[in-house]
């Protein structure tokens, strides 16, 4: 019974990861930045729904905020700093650099702003009741799957139907071959970032209400993500997700066979596995670079 | 935190008042002297150094009122974020450029770090914050107004296993010399108290999840569940505890004693161990400090108010020795009128140190009811 | 002050050697590693551990922890070796990752969070002495065996694997070895600043050689520019004096300092990036044909 506690344990966390993960992913297909203050945005709607939420807003108009914010800055920093950057060289660790002070600021104005340390969304959906001898589930688990579901289904409607998300899954394939045909990269780009960072909006309400937020949080999310869009083979929205997923499974089934202190370890075990055996990700395409 | 903060806006203002503050003392006349303090101001830490402050600006505040010094005293922060490197290139500062005689510290690996520092420059360290038992004679010069770990383990167990018939006690531990500190204690402290361990179950400083431990635990069937941990950490565990099934007693220390674990629905009903401080039927010297602390910070004090008012509150005393006997005031004489005297008026009672330069304080267990501290027993 | 100035200038060579070495491989190699301060903890371990159990000689300390560090730099080199660009990244960071735990869990060798207290003093034949004037000697060393390399055969091998790694190859250069070696080289370099760190703090403990700390050494590269031989000494400089000239400004509440300091350190780096994208010694030039 332990291990299909882990295992429903992992499996909501891993929803969560899978959303900021096809977040990064997304972004990071489009427009080949590494974006490392993704964390930065899942921090700044978390606080923003909790704040809402404090202020006795409905939760929807709560969510509403939390996506504006992290839209907000997504496209924000997309024009401000990556894109300024951009225009000179681009380095990839210029901008590896730029999104590290970004997400130092982030982290420590949220921490003079809304307080340090430790805050929570109150909900009751987070407390678990007993279904099975020793299996807890807490409603959230339901709502994360559902909300991770829902919102990959209209993601990939919206990537395979619409002009749009054509254009952006192209972009990932050939940025080139967008200019041939006229399309603005600028303003994909700035799509890309929107996109993403609403994808993370969902992720940081939920990740609110069960672990809880504090302003350093943005780190582990980023790591996460990141690891899991490599995982997933890069420019695989659905690999990225499906990568999150396991690396959240693995963090919590770990626990059935070591002590908890390893765990975050196996994570980045995995991560080194796959980049030394299997560079090209879960379903990737040989990538040879 | 899901409640509205007014102390942390009160606190916010006051401090930003202190500059000026500072320059209306120097008006006094004198050189001042510098009181340095190395906390984490920045980073997951932060709050601590945020209440740490408090305590001793109202120190401060009271020394500059009673007139204990002819000098004025410069606070003098240094960050460290709770970071041993951070700390040393602090603590070098503050003993170089600042020329600071006095130093509070908070964290056991912080502690340790800057301790040789210290010791080579003489100068005075005292800890209210960390409670790791290998702080105790780190230098002739690092003192601690605060009673360590293995204190408040030897006041909490008899009181959990004899009178609460909580035998089986499930430790989650933070993997650092505070957890280690802990786990020993309950490891040899269970058995003399007539309990068991049931399970220990060490997490990284770093961690977040806690529900796959929270499995762990339920496993070992516990009838009560330890927390060793500190700063934006304890109140996670405890959250995902509560909401992962785990509905037995929590148990705890000293460094529960924060707001951000008091305004934590979940943490209703923690025991854990405080020093003894009777704030309403206490002395004089209690009862102002309490009632200042509400005026200037608007909110109640807790343990670490106290620990470095205590701290900063001794310096004034010894200090005002120095100044009287016509001799210097620096780590060596403050050292020799603390072995010297031993006992003062501090806030919370007589206190009382040591060779080693350690606060010995009653211990009490109190328990979280409505976001406020109970005592019950000790 | 002058003995502020000293730790100042002791950990600013620690932290120039370090990004010294790491420019070799980033600048030199194009192997961007988020992992160089494993192998600055491994040097610190290796140097503290010799002086407490052996002697406290730092010229034996230097070597093992040379040693040590250019030795398991294979862990870094393998994946060197069969993946590039963001992907060796990650992998590095998988290393990283990794390291700080084991770091965290070998009590014995490493003391954990805890740490290793009360490493002697270095003496040199008989006389106790700083860590200054050996960091600083250690610096000299590396700057010119990095300006000798970069000069010389090897160094062209690597940067023609920078600019173009299939090219290099068909020409007849040894990738692989070339690659090994670079990254051993800088690992070693890496190993030589912990084990100096270590003599210096006289205490060591793993959060000083988290992801964090590698971040900040390869921000000091790229601030600094990257490929420029005083380019990482400069941004080593640069961002360690940083925090510690902010936490002179007077007006900072104390309970803000902290926040305050970091706001402003994360904004200079950004504004750095943005507008000194090549750094600070780099010639944007150069940098845009690069490209």
């Amino acid at each position: 019974m332990l291990f299909l506690q882990l295992l429903q344990g992992g499996v909501q966390t891993g929803a969560l990861y899978a959303l900021t993960a096809a977040g990064f992913a997304l972004i990071f297909g489009a427009t080949r930045i590494f974006h490392f203050a993704h964390g930065a945005a899942f921090t700044l709607a978390g606080y923003a729904f909790l704040m809402a939420w404090n202020a006795g807003w409905p939760w929807p108009l709560g969510a509403l905020a939390a996506i504006a914010v992290a839209v907000l800055f997504g496209v924000a920093i997309e024009q401000l700093v990556y894109r300024p950057i951009g225009r000179h060289e681009g380095g990839f660790f210029t901008v590896f650099v730029a999104a590290f002070g970004v997400s130092i600021v982030v982290q420590n104005l949220v921490g003079m702003i809304a307080g340090r340390g430790f805050a929570v969304i109150d909900t009751p959906l987070s407390r678990a009741t007993e279904v099975l001898p020793d299996l807890w589930i807490a409603p959230v688990f339901y709502v994360a799957i559902g909300v991770s579901a829902l919102l990959f289904l209209a993601l990939s409607l919206f990537l395979t139907r619409s002009h749009a998300g054509v254009a952006l899954r192209a972009l990932a394939q050939n940025p080139d071959l967008i200019r041939t045909y006229g399309l603005s990269s600028t303003r994909l780009s700035i799509l890309a970032f929107a996109l993403g960072s609403a994808l993370a909006a969902p992720a940081a309400i939920l990740t609110g209400m069960t672990v809880g937020l504090n302003e350093a949080m943005g780190h582990h999310v980023m790591l996460i993500s990141m690891a899991a869009t490599i995982v997933g083979g890069v420019g695989n929205l659905k690999g990225a997700a499906l990568a999150g997923l396991l690396l959240g499974i693995a963090e919590s089934v770990a626990l059935a066979f070591v002590e908890p202190q390893w765990a975050e370890a196996v994570s980045f075990v995995v991560l080194f596995g796959f980049i030394l055996f299997r560079p090209s990700g879960l379903f990737g395409v040989a990538v040879a670079r | 935190m899901n409640r509205p903060q007014p102390g942390r806006r009160a606190l916010l203002g006051a401090t930003l008042a202190l500059p000026f503050l500072g320059r209306s003392a120097l008006a006094q006349g004198g050189e001042p002297y510098v009181l340095g303090t190395l906390f984490p101001m920045s980073g997951p830490n932060a709050e601590y150094g945020t209440v740490f402050t408090a305590g001793a600006q109202l120190a401060l505040q009271h020394i500059e009122a009673d007139k204990v010094l002819k000098r004025p005293i410069r606070l003098q922060a240094e960050d460290t974020q709770a970071l041993p490197q951070q700390a040393v290139v602090g603590m070098t500062k503050l003993a170089n450029v600042d020329k600071a005689s006095f130093v509070l510290v908070g964290f056991t690996a912080v502690s340790k770090a800057v301790a040789p520092v210290g010791d080579r420059a003489k100068i005075v360290m005292v800890n209210g914050g960390a409670v790791g038992p290998d702080l105790s004679g780190l230098s002739p010069y690092f003192w601690n107004t605060i009673p360590l770990a293995h204190l408040e383990t030897e006041a909490l167990l008899p009181y959990i296993v004899g009178e609460r018939k909580l035998k089986r006690i499930a430790l989650v531990y933070v993997d650092d010399p505070l957890g280690d500190a802990i786990l020993g204690a309950l490891r040899d402290g269970l058995p003399k108290a007539g309990g068991t361990l049931a399970g220990s179950f060490s997490v990284p400083r770093t961690a977040q999840q806690f529900a796959p431990v929270a499995a762990r635990i339920r496993q070992t069937r516990p009838d009560a569940v330890y927390i060793a941990s500190f700063g934006a950490q304890q109140s996670q565990i405890i959250k995902q505890l509560r909401d992962n099934g785990i509905s037995q007693p929590l148990l705890s220390y000293s460094a529960m004693n924060l707001d951000s674990v008091k305004n934590t629905a979940e943490a209703e009903g923690l025991i854990f161990t405080t020093q003894k401080t009777d704030f309403a039927g206490g002395d004089a010297m209690t009862k102002r400090f309490a009632a200042d602390f509400k005026a200037r910070f608007n909110s109640d004090p807790g343990t670490y108010h106290v620990n470095y008012y205590n701290a900063v509150w001794l310096f004034g005393q010894l200090a005002a020795m120095n100044e009287a006997a016509g001799r210097p005031v620096d780590g060596e004489t403050l050292r020799a009128a603390l072995l010297e005297k031993r006992e003062f008026d501090l806030v919370g009672g007589k206190g009382r140190f040591d060779d080693k330069g350690n606060l010995t304080a009653a211990i009490q267990v109190n328990e979280l009811r409505g976001g406020a501290l109970t005592r019950i027993a000790g | 002050m002058i003995a502020y100035l000293a730790n100042l200038a002791t950990i600013v060579a620690i932290f120039g050697i370090l990004a010294s070495t790491l420019n070799v491989a980033i600048g030199h190699a194009g192997i961007f590693s988020v992992a160089h301060a494993v192998f600055f903890g491994l040097g610190a371990y290796a140097g503290a551990q010799t002086a407490m159990l052996l002697v406290p000689d730092p010229l034996l300390a230097l070597l093992v922890a040379a040693l040590i560090a250019g030795g398991l730099s294979l862990c870094l080199a393998l994946p060197a070796l069969r993946v590039r660009g963001e992907y060796f990244v990650a992998a590095s960071l998988g290393l990283q990752m990794v390291a700080t735990t084991l770091f965290s869990e070998l009590k014995p060798l490493t003391g954990g969070i805890g740490g290793l207290v009360g490493i002697p003093r270095p003496e040199l034949f008989g006389v106790t002495i700083t860590a200054l004037p050996l960091a600083l000697a250690t610096l000299a060393l590396i700057l010119l065996a990095t300006h000798l390399l970069a000069r010389g055969s090897f160094g062209r091998t690597l940067r023609a694997i920078r600019d173009a790694e299939s090219a290099a190859e068909a020409l007849g250069k040894h990738v692989a070895v070339a690659k090994t070696l670079a990254v051993a080289f800088a690992c070693a370099g890496a190993g030589m600043a912990g084990a100096l760190f270590a003599f210096h703090m006289a205490f060591v403990n793993v959060e000083s050689f988290t992801l964090d700390q590698s971040v900040l050494v390869m921000a000091m590269v790229i601030v600094g520019g990257t490929g420029t031989l005083w380019g990482p000494l400069l941004g080593a400089a640069l961002l360690l004096a940083l925090p510690a000239g902010l936490s002179f400004l007077p007006f900072i509440p104390p309970t803000e300092v902290g926040a305050v300091q970091q706001i402003l350190y994360g904004l200079a780096m950004t504004l750095l990036m943005i507008f000194r994208p090549a750094g600070l010694v780099g010639d944007l030039g150069r940098g845009k044909v690069a490209h």
